[in-house]
Order: C-alpha cells, then structure tokens, then sequence
C-alpha cells in the first residue's frame, strides 16, 4: 500500500476548507466519537443527554461569536450550501421577485436557477470590476417592483471582495424585502454581529474561516421569518404523532439524527475563534495585504479584486498574461508544496462578472495556520514559474 | 432493592431538547435542583423526549424563573417515583 500524501508545506487555500484545524477542534470531535455515543435529543439516558447537551452549548457558543440573540434562531445544517437552499426555497416562492448580485457562488446561483425555472423572477445586479456590487443599483432595481428579496454573499470567493450588507439590509427593508446572505466567505474572517448586519437570514460555513470540521454549517433565520422546510423527519419526540414538522426551532429544520462531531467540533472551533478571532484576522489581513502586493510585483500578474488597502477576506486571486492558472497551481503544488486552487472555484457568475471566465485564476486563501515564509515561499515560487 | 419510599414529584415537558436542556441550565445556575427524567406518557405526546423533574416546594418558584426567560412549560404533571 502506498504511504500518506505528503503534507502541503504551504497550505494555501482556506477559502476551499480550513486546514489543519486548531487542536482543541481535533480534540473535540475525538471525545464527541469517544464519549458522546449518544443520539441526541433521542432519549434521557446520561450519554444521550451528555450529546444532547454538547450540541445545546455548541449551538449557543456559534450564537454568541455571531451576535444571535437567541440560539433557536441559529440552525446547525448540513453545510453552507444546504443552509442557502433553505434560506431560498423556503422563503421564495413562484411569483416573487428577488434581486441579487452577480458575484455568487453556486450555492446560491443555482437554487436561483431552479426557482427561475419554478417561476420566481431573478434580476441579476452586475458588480463593478473589483467585484463590489452597488447598493444604489441594488435601490434601483428594487424600487422599479416589489422584490420580495435581496441576495447577496458577504465576501467574494473569487476576489475576496467585502459586500456591504448592511447598506444592502437597509434598501431592502426600506422596500419590503427580505435580506438574505450567504456568508460562506465572512464567518470567522470578518467581525460579524447578524443582529446588527441587519440580515434576515445568514447562512455560513462551518468548515472555512470558523475552522470547524467539514459536514456541518449554520444557518441563521430571522425569529419572524417562517421558511418552508426542505427536509421533514424525526425530531426525537416531539410531537412525534402529529404528520408534520414542529413549529418549534430548532427542531423544525434539523430532521434527522445530527452531526454530532461536526457540531461539537463547530463549538470548539467558535471558541477558539472567539478567544483568536482579532488577533487572527490582524494576522492574516497584514498576511493577505503582503501576498496581493507581491504578486502584483512579478511581471505578467493580475489579481483580481479591490486593490492593496482596501478592505477584503483573506483570499487573493490572479491570471497571469502567459501561463494558466491550472499549470501554475499544478507546478505549486508538485514542485514547491504549496496547496493553491486553480479553475473556476464553483463560481461562474463571480468570473464572468470579472471577465476571467474563460481563463479561471489561481486562488490562495490564507488562514489561521498560515506564516510569513508560507507566503514568502508562495511569491518566490510564482515568480519562478512564471520566468521559466 | 433500595428501602426509599416512593414521593411525589413535579414534572415540566418542553417542546423542544433545546428548550428543555435551557431549562436545566438555567434552573441549576440558580440553585434550583432539577433532573432530566424521559418525558412520562402523562404529560401528553406532543412534547420532547426530555422533561424535568423538581421536588414540589421548587415548582412553583421554578416555573416563574422560567417564564421571565420566555422559556415556557408546555405541560406540568406529576409523578411517583424514588
């Protein structure tokens, strides 16, 4: 049998998944394998009721680090992605019109593309050329006839590009809309508070910047939003007689037996983010600030996004005039060791938006576990590459 | 078999694990003794797994700490038990 893939001596793509995780997260998800063998919410024998209660103070932990004032509100889903169907199947129905940015990602863009075919009406706000999309347009469009809905992500994927929500949250309301994120990008790496962000629903990753294990994501609903479920089944006693869901959160939209190490590797992982988090996001701005600016020094390079010194996520995306994206992600990789991603990174609205639909770029996304010679090491293997 | 008698308790029922486990917590960090028991069948079907059950001199004082929180008591019963 072949030995272990070597580890990436640079790993440079947080914006994919967060790697490694922090060691209290490793520990977490071990004890929840080891001593939380319990399904929880199905039954009041101590190891039950000890998994019950882990994923009662995880819930409340994610709550606390994102400003949710009541942990109901605070959905554990089986990721971003399932969080963001919800959050728009089960509020947008054929007939309604919902307005949303061209930076998505497919998580939204594609439940967009299905309801359209179901009849909801999907006006597609273009971003500029650093990839911001404009709340006066926004404004526009949402007075030219009633929406029952702004979409848009918090960060961009692809440029990094921050979006500004809370304006966004603003013009909705003011129009009768409902506000409604994708905040796979901005959990962890931006200081967030949803009660303040003014979102009526805010679906995250648990995997990304909030440095939790993969499988598992949260979603937010506004108390007095009433999305239709996605997903029906048991709910561990709770009115199990009766044939529909509980009207109860969270219970009404976490059928089925949950996640259990996932979450429990969640809670530990907003903990350390909670204690980390400015430091952290200090670290990697400065981290982040120095690699945009690096590439922009080796000839023939073109990130794509704001420029150097306005605010974005840690992630940084370039093309080059004459190599490709997937031969430099190729050559980092089996020559330098470092973990970058090349392509399209499941967002074709945000590229061709950009207008690098045609070429991909190469992507690095810089985290918690990233240093100084990681991204020293990135710059002096680019400009190699690309001089050979 | 133990020699303890048999004595009545209060029993809450929650609609939720969440709501119920809220409870717990909060009436344990004021000092109000509470035990997660499996929800008796007397309490009616439509609650969770979970319930809790309290000495009856605790009931009353527990059930109004519960309600300043909006953490509401969906059924209140009484059992026998040890």
């Amino acid at each position: 049998m072949p030995g272990p893939t070597p580890r990436p001596v640079a790993y440079l793509d947080h914006g994919a998944t967060s790697w490694p995780k922090p060691q209290q997260v490793v520990d977490a998800v071990v004890r929840a394998l080891t001593d939380l063998g319990g399904n929880p919410g199905r039954g009041a024998y101590a190891m039950a009721l000890d998994a019950s209660r882990a994923i009662f103070e995880a819930r409340r932990t994610c709550a606390e680090l994102l400003g949710v004032p009541d942990s109901r509100d605070l959905l554990f889903q089986p990721g971003c992605t399932a969080g963001c169907n919800l959050m728009l199947k089960g509020v947008l129905k054929p007939g309604d019109r919902v307005v949303v940015g061209s930076m998505e990602h497919n998580a939204v863009a594609r439940p967009l593309e299905h309801l359209a075919r179901l009849g909801v009406e999907v006006v597609v706000v273009n971003a500029d050329s650093t990839g911001l999309v404009d709340p006066d347009d926004v404004e526009r469009q949402v007075r030219a006839a009633p929406a029952r809905a702004v979409v848009c992500q918090h960060a961009s994927n692809l440029t990094g590009t921050v979006q500004l929500i809370g304006d966004l949250a603003d013009i909705a309301h003011e129009h009768g809309a409902l506000m409604l994120v994708d905040g796979a990008q901005g959990a962890g790496h931006l200081d967030i508070d949803i009660s303040a962000l003014g979102a009526d629903a805010y679906a995250t990753s648990g995997h990304k910047g909030m440095l939790g294990p993969q499988g598992v994501g949260l979603l937010y609903l506004a108390p007095d939003l009433d999305a239709q479920t996605q997903i029906e089944g048991g709910t561990g006693g709770g009115g199990s007689e009766s044939p529909d869901m509980p009207p109860e959160r969270p219970d009404r939209y976490e059928a089925g037996t949950a996640n259990t190490p996932g979450v429990v590797g969640l809670g530990a992982a907003a903990a350390f983010v909670a204690a980390e988090g400015p430091e952290q996001r200090r670290r990697e701005a400065e981290l982040t600030r120095r690699l945009h600016e690096g590439i922009l020094e080796i000839e023939g390079f073109h990130v794509l996004g704001p420029p150097p010194g306005v605010p974005r996520v840690p992630i940084v995306s370039a093309v080059h005039d004459r190599v490709d994206a997937d031969r430099i992600a190729f050559a980092l990789d089996r020559t330098y060791g470092i973990a970058a991603r090349a392509g399209l990174h499941c967002a074709p609205w945000a590229h061709r938006t950009i207008g690098t639909i045609d070429c991909g770029a190469i992507r690095f996304g810089v985290g918690w576990s990233n240093s100084e010679e990681h991204v020293e090491l990135a710059l002096r293997a680019l400009q190699e590459i690309v001089s050979s | 078999m133990s020699g303890r008698q048999r004595r009545t308790f209060v029993v809450f029922g929650f609609t939720t694990t969440h709501a119920a486990l809220a409870a717990e917590q909060l009436l344990k960090d004021l000092g109000v003794p509470v035990t997660p028991i499996p929800s008796p069948k007397s309490l009616g079907g439509a609650l969770c797994g979970i319930a809790l059950r309290l000495d009856p001199v605790d009931a009353a004082r527990a059930e109004i700490l519960l309600e300043r929180v909006e953490l509401a008591v969906a059924a209140r019963g009484e059992i026998e038990d040890v």
